[in-house]
């Protein structure tokens, strides 16, 4: 494929993706995969309506629209999916799932595409999603309970100035109204936490 | 009338003053709220779920199984938590190994769930149980000044097999209970849109957007207030109002209140006990009666 082509926007962009495929082994075993999913079980009846895409609130800061990225799954494009920043962006907000009229439970589909991504180290384009999810179980692990300002000072970016004035002007607006917990919240049994989660560590990641 | 309230994160922290209101108005209507000892995190949505599934059901079902012991409807009074809950049940009834396991991890903090605990949305129980009718007979100052936009959000109509609640589509039963309290309802283009919440930490440009069409739409339609009836849901246009205006340049003023604050105010309860004061937004200038004691 050449520059040219490359320039032509959707339809070359379009090319590009079914040119990067992998073999046609690998291709099948990546809907295999995805239909084991919670979500992707009947991924194949998708009819590419994109109802999904056209009702999805934060399509416009995708770069694949879900219904995109389901055919990129029927196509096997696993690393495309993988590292898109749709998995991430979407806002679980259930919209597609109540509207799909082959009922796809795509939302349920996101989740379990972030999992993989994690589990299998897929960079993510933007940011700091996998932090977030890790550092939000670190916390709900160790207190019982979410203490959300040691979460935001956790995945807050130390180098963003604007984003640590504005969240600090948060926090104060916050501390004003009486709304701001300093001290975490602890639950009293939280030893109940520890068992569950070595009964459960062997789920990976 | 008595249930075994969990109250969620958010309303221990950032949204005081929902757990509040929601205590001064339960307690006119004769409803007990019996708080879940020792409750832990829901998990949050997918907060936890998308990195530990597993660890996030059997997390969730500690809060069922404590509640199972109480023998009561569980309540809560957010949505996310009201989803994540009722997820929690329907996974375990669905998928026999998941169950399996989450029994096995349960078992091993000396905890049992045999999956017999309803989980209900307080405003569910408000419509259902007490009922409309007997609401609009404890209003004691309607509210025909407020021009109200009832945001339902995700979690309250979606996903439907699991909400079940109202029309997923075209919810109307918040606007109903604004109706009884003798205000009026603006019909406004977003009300079952999403605001962002999920990503109010981690993509906040894409939230501020989502939340900012909410607001402008009610605005535009002609509401002097908004009600919501998740914490989550809340805070993004609430607490978060004042970053959308200065993102946007805009100037949006929207008081947003719990709709339990709303029926306080219906059934005369003073303005502290609801926590007005709390609200980021002051709701002074629609309650000019009240100017003293609401921030």
């Amino acid at each position: 494929m050449n520059n040219m082509q490359r320039e032509k926007g959707k339809h070359s962009e379009g090319m590009k993706l079914v040119a990067s495929l992998t073999s046609k082994r690998a291709r099948s075993s990546f809907v295999k995969e995805v239909m084991k999913m919670r979500g992707g079980e009947n991924i194949l009846d998708c009819i590419q309506c994109g109802l999904c895409a056209g009702s999805c609130p934060t399509r416009f800061a995708m770069d694949y629209s879900p219904m995109q990225i389901i055919k990129m799954v029927h196509l096997g494009m696993k690393e495309k999916v993988l590292s898109s920043s749709t998995i991430w962006v979407c806002s679980t907000c259930y919209t597609c799932y109540t509207r799909c009229p082959r009922a796809i439970n795509l939302t349920s589909l996101m989740m379990s595409l972030r999992n993989r991504a994690i589990q299998e180290n897929f960079v993510v384009k933007t940011g700091v999603k996998p932090k977030f999810h890790k550092s939000f179980f670190e916390i709900v692990n160790k207190y019982g309970r979410l203490h959300e300002p040691e979460l935001l000072t956790r995945i807050l970016k130390k180098s963003d100035l604007g984003s640590l004035f504005h969240n600090a002007a948060l926090g104060w607006r916050l501390w004003r109204k009486g709304k701001l917990q300093i001290r975490a919240p602890k639950i009293e049994q939280s030893s109940d936490l520890s068992h569950i989660l070595e009964k459960t560590s062997e789920e990976g990641s | 009338m008595k249930y075994a309230f969990y109250p969620g994160c958010a309303v221990h922290s950032s949204s005081k003053e929902y757990g509040d209101s929601c205590k001064a108005v339960s307690k006119v209507l004769d409803i007990e709220l019996v708080e879940i000892p020792d409750w832990n995190c829901c998990g949050a949505i997918d907060a936890i779920y998308s990195y530990k599934p597993l660890y996030s059901v059997a997390l969730d079902a500690r809060n069922l199984s404590l509640a199972e012991r109480m023998k009561m409807d569980v309540v809560t009074l957010c949505s996310a938590c009201y989803y994540t809950l009722s997820r929690t049940n329907q996974l375990l009834r669905d998928d026999s190994g998941l169950k399996n396991r989450v029994e096995e991890a349960l078992s091993s903090a000396g905890l049992n769930y045999n999956g017999d605990v309803k989980v209900r949305h307080f405003l569910e129980v408000l419509l259902s149980d007490v009922s409309l009718e007997k609401i609009g007979e404890k209003v004691k100052i309607p509210l025909t000044t407020l021009n109200v936009a009832s945001y339902y959000g995700c979690f309250l109509v979606r996903p439907p097999d699991l909400t079940n609640f109202d029309d997923p589509e075209h919810p109307t039963r918040l606007d109903e209970l604004v109706e009884t309290l003798g205000a009026s309802k603006v019909e406004y283009y977003g009300k079952i849109r999403c605001c962002g919440a999920s990503l109010a930490m981690t993509d906040e440009e894409v939230m501020l957007e989502l939340s900012k069409s909410i607001l402008l739409n009610a605005k535009n339609a002609g509401a002097n207030c908004m009600i919501t009836a998740c914490p989550l849901c809340h805070f993004n246009l609430d607490a978060k109002q004042k970053d959308i205006e200065s993102k946007f340049d805009l100037k949006i003023d929207l008081p947003i209140l719990h709709f339990t604050q709303l029926i306080g105010l219906a059934f005369g309860i003073e303005p502290k006990e609801l926590g007005l004061h709390r609200n980021c937004v002051s709701p002074k200038k629609i309650l000019p009666q009240y100017a003293g004691s609401v921030a």
